[in-house]
Parts: structure tokens; C-alpha cells; sequence
């Protein structure tokens, strides 16, 4: 199986689904002279033209209207805003128009609409251009929610957004850009709500969302060595919540954290919990832990920015302690 | 002449059926913010006018009258407004916020959203060369929002078949125009994004239909966008009841009252002969109309619980079969 880059497997959805259907347009700022920032559309201007890659000013909440107007009229747009932090700018047209118009128009507009958007630290980027701010999202009644962590799902989620007609926000990690995985050449859809067991353990299961999901397999492979079995759960999409998944996986081990970079208060940390208290009551042998990012701007510099977001180190401190097991030498 | 009579009959239909809804919402009839249109008909009915019936109006948190002149039931707005099943959005939208898909007719209740919204209509009318153009309502208020900015330049920067216009009716809320715009005419801003700039006599029917017909020719040609100026005035308040001594003399509105639309084209119909008789006529018809409406619509459904959450999302493919009894819903 080929193995490619997180920005390479986005480029072939594109592809993929530009060459299926002539709705789709891909709208944004520097998405086709620059095949935008981390590259995920390069070359595709040059293929599919300006009708299918619209570079435009920087003007978020105008495209963001755009994208809904035009998927009002049957497009299927992809609305990409670069950084989520300027999603702020845009936040009118998606909660107050995208999130609406289906219940507005008694089930008859659909809108096909992919808002994608990547956000998170680990580039150095401080408190405006480094926030996790998919919690927003979860809490409005509308609207999908997607958080991609490897490059299979982030080209099969793709594509499945881009299909689906409702509007979907596609949260991609900009420390991930870069990860390598394997990627099939034959086509294929990863369903949207769907959970995925990223690892398989027996004493404790950890649900991660994005870049987390990647520091978590490797606490639960450092926890490996000193006997502790980790189940990782990635939910990539935080809302329909696949709840079935997590609930089967807590009943077996037990116990329970959740990570994000989101700080915990008011987030969807909080929900994945609250689902897992509701459900697994009975299985749990202590309460559920957040590990969360902390309740601060991410700060600019080397290593500040990384104390502020859980690590590998501190994902697998955290396991040991709510398994009651020494700290590591 | 003719043209000038239908017109008469299309506002006064409007003026009776605004007064009509306030006359709704001081009964509690009509729940949320009502926000009447009187003094405003000439637009809602001229601009209307020039318009195809798969064009699209995206109107604002005032309505009504502008849903009516595109073509949208009598019975599906006022029952809209009642909150009743049988409203454009099932009776779940309101007086501020409903959409009528098969009158390609949309609003909302948030001030100057509409203006970024038309890009999209008129990018997908363009991209597939329908030969449509999406109609963009706003008031003064929203020519200082920034998405109306943002939309402007990016209607114009891609030529798009959207027309702009700018319902002037003095106020926002309970701002006068001249506080809180510092140019001349509002349609002046159209020069800094190079699109094509009308201002009109927003009381005057005709010429309002003149306009329109003028921009929607620019637009259907490829010549888009343009940003008209209706000049007009709010008669009413706000909404409703607002504290209206707070903001302006009422010798404004008495002022206002002879310069209205309905008042100048009864005027040039009775002076090119038109018989008082029939206007009368024509009046006591709509009356009519308008009360058998009112007494039909009082009988209607609300709603329901399942209503509420039949169409917040479209169902994920194969929902519990994939996802377990558990599975959530959008």
C-alpha cells in the first residue's frame, strides 16, 4: 500500500471528488496559485481550473456566506479557512445560516458544505494562530464535526464530507500536515460518526481527538513496555458522537481518560465523559480522567508551547497514576 | 396607466396586510419583534416587479412585505408569522426568519448576513450560466456591517449577476442615517469597489421598477454587480412600540405621511382620470381578503415537538446500522 504525507492523501480526495462531480469547488484564500499553506491542493488549479479552485481575498465571513449561498443552489462547496482562529470572522454564516436552513426551509435546501479549517499548536504560531476551537461546533445543533488523525482517515472522512449534504466542519491539525501513512489506491469512504479503535488494550482506554490520538499511541506503546495494555479510541468525528464505540471499549477496560488539546472546561472532553459516566456507571473503577490542554493562550516559543498541550510523557504519567501504578523512573 | 393601477393594488395589499400584522402582534398573535413596513411598499413592490420568478430575493429581518411581492403565499408568511404549521418554515422561522424554496425567497434576522450569502447565489448562477440574478435586500444599518463590505469586493472582483440594493429607510433601530453614515448616499460606496452605483426615489414605484430593470439587464449581460439606493422612510417604529420620541420628531413623520408611496401613486392615478370609485373598490376587496386570511389562519396548527427536530440534519447514511442503537443524531 502506497504511503503518503496527511497533505498528499487531502490532495487526492480533492482530486477524487473534483473529478466526480463539477460542484465541487474548493473556495479560499491561496488555495490554488499556492495549493494552500500546507500545500494539500497544489497542482490542482492547474487541472481543474479557477471554476473548481477559487483563490480569494481575504474576506472569511464573504466566503464563508459564499460557500452557503452556492451550496443553497446545489454546489458542493469547500469553504477553507486557513487558520480556525479566523474562523471567528465566519462563525455568522455557519451557525446562524449553514446550521438553520435545513430546519428553515422544512427540510427542502440542503447544504452540501464542507468548512475546512485546521487548527492546534506545535508550530510556533501563539495564542492567534494555534487554538483548538472545535468545541464551539459540537455545540450547535446542525452541524457534523470532523477531527481527522492519520492520513487514511483524513482522505476517507474527506470525501465522505464533501458527499454528505449536510454542512461538515473538517478540522485538520497543522502539526500533522507531514505525518506519513498508508493510503490505498483503490478508492474508498470512511462513514462520517464513525469511531475508530486505533489501538487494542485491556487496562485502560484513552480517547484522543487529532494530533493527540498520535501522542497517545505512543504513551500507550511506552505503557506497553512496563506492562500496561492502553486501548486508544480516535472518534474522528466529535459529533454525531459514535458513542457505541467507546462505551463497548470503557465496559471491558474499566477505565477511562480523555485527551485533547482543547482545554477541558465547557469542551467536548467534557461530553465524551459525561457519556461514558452515563453509560459504564457500573464498569467504572474510578471516574473518568481529563488530560486536557491547559486554560491558557498557547504561548510563542520552544518549549512553552508544548507544556501547555498534553505530551507523550504526560499522557502516560496521567494513565499511571489512575491505574495506581508507580511514576517512571 | 394600467401598469401604474396594478402597482397601486400590489402596495395597498401590503399596507393593509402590514397593518393587518400589527394589528396581529399588539393581540399576541404574532410573537417576536414585529417590524412593520408602512411607507416602504414602492420597493418591496417595484424592485419585486422587475424580477423572474427563479430569481432569487434574500430579504431581511423585515419581511414580509418583500416575501409577498416575490410571489409567496398570503397564507404561508402571515401564518409564518403566526408561528402555525402551515408557515413558509412550518412555523418554526417567525416574523424575522423564514425561507419559501419554491419562491426562491430566503431571510434573516441577522443585520447584513444576506449581502455574503448573495455572493454564493449569484458565484453558482454565474458558474452555470442560469441566466439568473440573486436580488440582495439590506437596510442602512447593514451598509456598515462588515460583511457588506467583504461582499461587495467580492462580487466585484468576480462579476457576479447580484443585485445590491440598499432599502434607505433612515434609520437603524433607533439611529438616524446621517449619525452613523458620514458620505452623501450610501449607493456613493459602490466607487470604492468598482461596481455599478443607482440611487432612486425608493417612494417612487415607477422608477423603482425602472432601476431594478437597469440593474437586472447589467447583471444578466455580465455587466454586474450594482448597489442601488432606494431612498425611503420608516413611518413606523422599528418594531412595534419602540420608544420612537427618543429618536425623532413625530412632525418628521407627519412630514414623512405626504411623501409616502401609496399617497403619490393614488395621486398620479386620480389625476390621469382614474375613477376614485374603483380605488375604493379595490380597497374594500383587499379588506375582504385580508380578513377571510385572518380568520383562516387563526384555525391552524402549531407545530409540534417531533416538527422541532424533524429537520436539524439530514440522517448519517445507515445511521443505527453502523453505529449501534447509541447513535446520535446531528
Amino acid at each position: 500500500m502506497p504511503t503518503v504525507t496527511f497533505g498528499e492523501a487531502i490532495r487526492q480526495a480533492y482530486e477524487e471528488e473534483m473529478t466526480r462531480d463539477k460542484d465541487v469547488f474548493l473556495i479560499g484564500e491561496d488555495v490554488g496559485r499556492w495549493g494552500s499553506l500546507y500545500r494539500s491542493s497544489r497542482g490542482l488549479l492547474e487541472k481543474f481550473g479557477t471554476d473548481q479552485l477559487k483563490d480569494t481575498p481575504i474576506s472569511e465571513a464573504a466566503l464563508a456566506g459564499c460557500g452557503v449561498g452556492a451550496a443553497a443552489m446545489g454546489m458542493r462547496p469547500i469553504v477553507e479557512i486557513m487558520y480556525i482562529d479566523f474562523i471567528s470572522i465566519a462563525m455568522d454564516q455557519i451557525v446562524n445560516h449553514a446550521a438553520k436552513w435545513h430546519q428553515l426551509s422544512n427540510g427542502r435546501v440542503k447544504l452540501p458544505i464542507v468548512f475546512k479549517t485546521q487548527g492546534g499548536a506545535g508550530r510556533r504560531n501563539s495564542s492567534q494562530h494555534s487554538q483548538s476551537l472545535e468545541n464551539w461546533f459540537v455545540n450547535i445543533p446542525g452541524l457534523i464535526t470532523v477531527m481527522p488523525s492519520t492520513p487514511y482517515d483524513v482522505k476517507g472522512l474527506l470525501k465522505s464530507a464533501i458527499r454528505d449534504d449536510n454542512p461538515v466542519m473538517f478540522i485538520e491539525h497543522k502539526s500533522l500536515y507531514f505525518d506519513k501513512g498508508e493510503v490505498p489506491a483503490e478508492e474508498y469512504l470512511i462513514p462520517l460518526g464513525l469511531a475508530d479503535v486505533k489501538r487494542s488494550g485491556e487496562d485502560l482506554t484513552i480517547i484522543a481527538t487529532s494530533w493527540m490520538v498520535t501522542f497517545a499511541l505512543k504513551a500507550a506503546a511506552l505503557l506497553q513496555q512496563e506492562g500496561i495494555s492502553c486501548e486508544v479510541i480516535d472518534p474522528r468525528t466529535l459529533w454525531p458522537l459514535d458513542q457505541q464505540t467507546l462505551i463497548t471499549s470503557v465496559q471491558k477496560t474499566g477505565l477511562c481518560m480523555v485527551v485533547t488539546e482543547a482545554p477541558a472546561e465547557g469542551g467536548w472532553s467534557g461530553e465524551a465523559s459525561a457519556v461514558v459516566h452515563e453509560h459504564c456507571f457500573g464498569a467504572l473503577k474510578k471516574p473518568v480522567r481529563r488530560h486536557c490542554g491547559m486554560r491558557t493562550g498557547i504561548p510563542y516559543g520552544p518549549s512553552l508551547e508544548f507544556d501547555c498541550i498534553p505530551s507523550v510523557n504526560s499522557i502516560a504519567a496521567a494513565a499511571r497514576d489512575l491505574l495506581g501504578k508507580p511514576a517512571a523512573h | 396607466m394600467n401598469e401604474l393601477k396594478e402597482f397601486y393594488a400590489q402596495m395597498l395589499l401590503l399596507r393593509l396586510f402590514d397593518q393587518q400584522c400589527m394589528d396581529l402582534k399588539k393581540k399576541d398573535l404574532i410573537y417576536s419583534g414585529y417590524h412593520p413596513y408602512e411607507g416602504q411598499e414602492a420597493v418591496a413592490v417595484g424592485f419585486c416587479a422587475a424580477l423572474q420568478p427563479d430569481d432569487v430575493l434574500l430579504s431581511t429581518h423585515r419581511p414580509h412585505c418583500h416575501a409577498v411581492a416575490k410571489g409567496c403565499s398570503l397564507e404561508a408568511v402571515l401564518t409564518e408569522m403566526m408561528g402555525r404549521r402551515t408557515g413558509c418554515s412550518g412555523g418554526l422561522g417567525g416574523a424575522m426568519q423564514f425561507i419559501a424554496v419554491e419562491n426562491h425567497f430566503y431571510c434573516g434576522s441577522v443585520v447584513g448576513s444576506n449581502l455574503g450569502l448573495a455572493t454564493g447565489f449569484g458565484l453558482a448562477m454565474k458558474q452555470r450560466q442560469s441566466g439568473q440574478v440573486c436580488m440582495c435586500v439590506f437596510g442602512d444599518g447593514a451598509s456598515n456591517h462588515g460583511t457588506f463590505h467583504e461582499a461587495m469586493n467580492l462580487a466585484a472582483i468576480w462579476k457576479l449577476p447580484v443585485v445590491f440594493v440598499c432599502e434607505n429607510n433612515q434609520f437603524a433601530e433607533a439611529m438616524p442615517v446621517k449619525e452613523f453614515v458620514a458620505c452623501e448616499r450610501i449607493s456613493m460606496r459602490a466607487r470604492g469597489y468598482g461596481l455599478e452605483e443607482i440611487t432612486v426615489d425608493g417612494n417612487d414605484v415607477e422608477e423603482s421598477r425602472r432601476a431594478a430593470n437597469t440593474a437586472i439587464e447589467l447583471c444578466r449581460k455580465g455587466q454586474g454587480p450594482v448597489l442601488i439606493e432606494a431612498v425611503t422612510y420608516r413611518i413606523r417604529g422599528h418594531y412595534v412600540g419602540d420608544p420612537e420620541a427618543t429618536y425623532r420628531n413625530p412632525a418628521e413623520v407627519v412630514e414623512a405621511r405626504k411623501y409616502e408611496p401609496l399617497v403619490r401613486t393614488k395621486k398620479k392615478l386620480l389625476d390621469g382620470g382614474c375613477d376614485p370609485a374603483e380605488l375604493e373598490a379595490m380597497q374594500l376587496a383587499i379588506s375582504d381578503k385580508l380578513a377571510t386570511l385572518e380568520q383562516w389562519a387563526i384555525q391552524q396548527e402549531f407545530p409540534t415537538l417531533e416538527c422541532a427536530v424533524d429537520h436539524v440534519g439530514i440522517a448519517l447514511a445507515n445511521a443505527p446500522q453502523v453505529r449501534g442503537p447509541l447513535a446520535t443524531s446531528i
